[in-house]
């Protein structure tokens, strides 16, 4: 498989897998995801948007979680196939 | 002797239903010193000992950095703690464990709950829990919460930990590798010069904090003697670590306890299969693109029913029995001071606290049942993007919109928000959103001034202002009071769960009951202030009651019949009461306030008794209601309608005789939508923000946004030619 370059979070679309790569946030933000399993390696799957298109519905670590475009904006993720 | 034991774990791992489970109903509910977080503490007995539980707030990290962290750290680390008892959502194991190799960390004994083990295993999930027992080092008893199993096991075990019987707690933590341990060592090296510091919290636990880049650690370690020296090493291990290690030392101890509990995991743990959970194919309708929005409405609609139709049969209720209280009592007592204090008071002082509690009740039950259901995030994941545009979070929607049925619960519902400036913002706010009190002065002043098609205009027209100014002071507010940005929206989605009654039951009757108990004396205090401004010193004039006491009985006199005696009688009482109201310490404050208001009540400066109007603002602080009734009473004239007319007397004398014109009229509505919360909203705004100082703001902010529109509204309106 020939390595892409990591997007931001926030382009990948309902059902899109990804690997995280970097938390780009700083300060508070950067540690609550680094506490909710926002770690290199770490697998995801974006589930889906909200009705009104913002937060994003995602599955890592085996739970679910929503995180706004700003938030998902600042993590890097490689994309997986499926 | 007593064991103290405290119950940590993530939100959403049913912490709270095991701590019901384990102290029934001997449980108490304040808040942690200085914080508005509330704590629940309580007490069991096993074999002869007292284990007092005291359950922490849910989190997913004990970084410090909420309010909730700070507090459950803060606790954990204190001497009073014997007794960790960390609980576990089996169904989401790895992310639990997170937070127990801090817990670990923090150097106390900790005992592990595998909760909901049902849940695992539906999804196929089997853990092996003598194998965890042995990773974790500390006995694991699985439970199953809310079915309460296990609960036995568990007081057992803890009983035996306390005397002593059971030591099946050993030391395990994190092993972060050999570069990471060499910093860790030298930091704890220079933290142990300095002995308070060492003493005050496991020095490897600070020096792990320190890695983190933790801002209240650095707090800590800047107080003490050796903070340079710390300082130092700190910088020097950062700059071995991070281009070593190809990160910064937060990413670096967070990649390790995952880790840690990812090894754990899948040496102990089955995989799930990939079956469709039911939490699944619930969310594929319950936050279904097209349907999410009109079900939450549903929801929303069935919610505001429940607490404000339903709630207001028993509302009722109450406050007929009060009204026969004091009908009873002022036909039966002598008419003067101590009678109008109890009826003119006391009983609609305690009436006006106790009415609220069957809303209270209901809609906090609500609440607790969408927050314990799962659907609580639901909520918020669907209206978040509406509210983020406000300044606000997804959360802030459903106190905004029960805000319409009674601020005073709304506010208590605010307390669903984690983030306390989200939190804050909303609570102060909502006063903004016109309640069903508010509707009632809306409905006389413009049904007296309009037309009826033009007074519902201006009755939704009022609603409308309300929830746009609500929105507009939120922006205002978020970019005033906090200049950082808003905090973070990282929110779980739970699994879907059905709640024990009996968990919601004893959440009504706790907020029922802290309703009463803080609230209450505040909201009773203030209608008595508001009772004695509005009566003295004419309540006190003995020759007034003896003549109402001679008009009385020459109408009792006259022989009439019933009816007609009856209304001469209220016409006679209305007169006296209109007598001491009119000369009343709050008469004197409305003629000396009343140049401030000329602008928006009386702009041509020709009314006369525009200083009335202040008088029945000032008792629309106990609750807007009592505007209408107190009208009544400055204007002698009754607000019931005769028989076959459209306007009640009130209206009547208003139109006539109050020089309100329809301009003013509505500058009078804008100006009770906005000026200030009632009594009990602010009463509650204390509360809950933990101050006087937020409810005094609202209040100023009311007054003079209040002033500002109606006055805008008046100079607008003349200016396109209204009167």
């Amino acid at each position: 498989m020939t390595q892409n370059p990591p997007i931001p979070l926030s382009l990948l679309q309902p059902g899109d897998q990804g690997e995280v790569v970097l938390v780009q946030a700083k300060g508070q933000v950067r540690q609550r995801l680094l506490e909710m399993g926002f770690i290199r390696g770490a697998r995801l799957r974006v589930e889906k948007l909200a009705p009104l298109g913002d937060p994003m519905e995602l599955v890592i670590k085996g739970y679910h979680l929503s995180l706004r475009r700003e938030e998902s904006s600042c993590i890097l993720v490689q994309p997986v196939a499926g | 002797m007593t064991l103290t034991v405290a119950l940590a774990g993530n939100p959403n791992c049913g912490k709270t239903t095991l701590f019901n489970a384990l102290t029934g109903a001997r449980h108490h509910v304040g808040n942690w010193p200085g914080v508005t977080v509330e704590r629940r503490s309580g007490t069991f007995e096993h074999g002869g000992t007292t284990m007092e539980v005291v359950d922490l707030p849910g989190t997913y990290s004990l970084a410090a950095r909420s309010e909730d962290e700070r507090v459950a750290v803060h606790f954990l680390a204190s001497p009073e703690v014997d007794l960790v008892l960390n609980v576990l959502d089996a169904s989401n194991l790895e992310r639990n464990l997170y937070l127990s190799t801090q817990l670990l960390e923090l150097g106390k004994p900790v005992a592990f709950v595998l909760n909901m083990v049902d849940d695992a295993e539906n999804r196929g999930v089997r853990i092996d829990v003598p194998a965890l027992e042995l990773l974790l080092g500390g006995p694991i008893i699985p439970t199953v919460g809310n079915r309460e199993q296990g609960i036995d096991e568990l007081k057992e075990l803890l009983g035996k930990m306390a005397r002593g019987e059971s030591n099946r707690c050993r030391r395990i933590t994190v092993d972060y590798g050999h570069d990471i341990e060499g910093e860790l060592a030298k930091l704890q090296t220079e933290i142990c010069r300095d002995e308070q510091l060492e003493a005050s919290m496991p020095p490897r636990w600070l020096a792990l904090q320190l890695l983190e880049n933790n801002v209240e650690a650095k707090r800590v370690v800047g107080e003490s003697h050796a903070s340079e020296a710390i300082t130092q090493q700190l910088a020097r291990s950062f700059a071995f670590l991070e281009p070593h290690l190809g990160a910064d030392g937060a990413t670096l101890v967070a990649e390790r306890r995952y880790g840690f509990a990812h090894g754990l995991v899948k040496e102990v743990a089955s995989a799930p299969d990939d079956k469709k959970s039911p939490t699944a194919r619930l969310d594929a309708l319950l936050t279904h693109r097209l349907l999410g929005i009109p079900i939450f409405i549903g929801v929303l609609a069935l919610m505001y029913s429940l607490s404000f139709i339903l709630g207001k049969i028993p509302q009722d209720w109450i406050a007929d029995a009060f009204k026969a209280l004091s009908t009873f009592a002022s036909a039966r007592l002598p008419a003067g001071e101590l009678t109008s204090l109890l009826v003119d008071g006391v009983i609609p002082g305690l009436s006006a606290v106790i009415v609220f509690v069957p809303v209270i009740m209901i809609l906090m039950g609500c609440i607790a049942f969408l927050e314990d259901t799962g659907y609580m995030a639901r909520a918020a994941f669907i209206m978040d993007r509406l509210m983020h545009v406000m300044g606000l979070h997804g959360k802030s929607f459903i106190p905004l919109i029960m805000g319409s049925g009674c601020n005073v619960p709304a506010i208590q519902a605010a307390r669903t928000i984690e983030s306390p400036q989200d939190r804050l913002i909303t609570m102060l706010v909502t006063p903004l959103v016109s309640c069903s009190a508010r509707l009632q002065v809306y409905i006389v002043i413009a049904g007296t001034f309009f037309s009826p098609f033009k007074a519902a205009l201006a009755i939704i027209a009022m609603h409308f202002l309300g929830l746009g100014l609500a929105v507009l002071m939120g922006r205002l507010l978020r970019s005033a009071l906090f200049s950082g940005p808003s905090s973070p929206f990282v929110m779980e989605l739970p699994p879907y769960r059905l709640p024990m009654l009996k968990a919601t039951l004893i959440h009504m009757w706790e907020k029922g009951s802290i309703f009463l108990t803080r609230a209450g004396t505040t909201i009773f205090a203030g209608a008595t202030l508001i009772w004695f401004l509005s009566r003295y010193p004419g309540i006190a004039n003995r020759e007034w009651t003896l003549e109402y006491q001679q008009q009385r009985q020459a109408i009792v006199a006259l022989n009439l019949p019933v009816a007609e005696a009856e209304d001469r009688l209220k016409a006679a009482q209305l007169a006296h009461e209109s007598r001491i109201v009119n000369t009343s310490l709050a008469a004197r404050l409305g003629q000396k306030v009343e140049p401030i208001l000329r602008p928006i009540l009386d702009p041509d400066h020709k009314r006369a008794e525009a200083w009335k109007d202040v008088i029945a603002l000032t008792a629309g602080f106990v609750a807007k209601e009592i505007v209408v009734s107190t009208m009544a009473v400055i204007h002698q004239a009754s607000e019931e309608p005769k028989e076959g007319e459209r306007l009640s007397p009130l209206q009547v004398a208003l139109r006539d005789g109050s020089g309100l014109t329809p301009l003013t009229a509505l500058a009078f509505m804008v100006f009770t939508l906005i000026y200030t919360p009632c009594i009990g909203t602010i009463a509650m705004i204390r509360r809950e923000a933990g101050s006087w100082r937020w409810a005094s703001f609202t209040v100023a902010y009311g007054l003079v946004l209040g002033w500002g529109l109606a006055w805008a509204t008046v100079t607008l309106g003349r200016a396109m030619g209204f009167a």
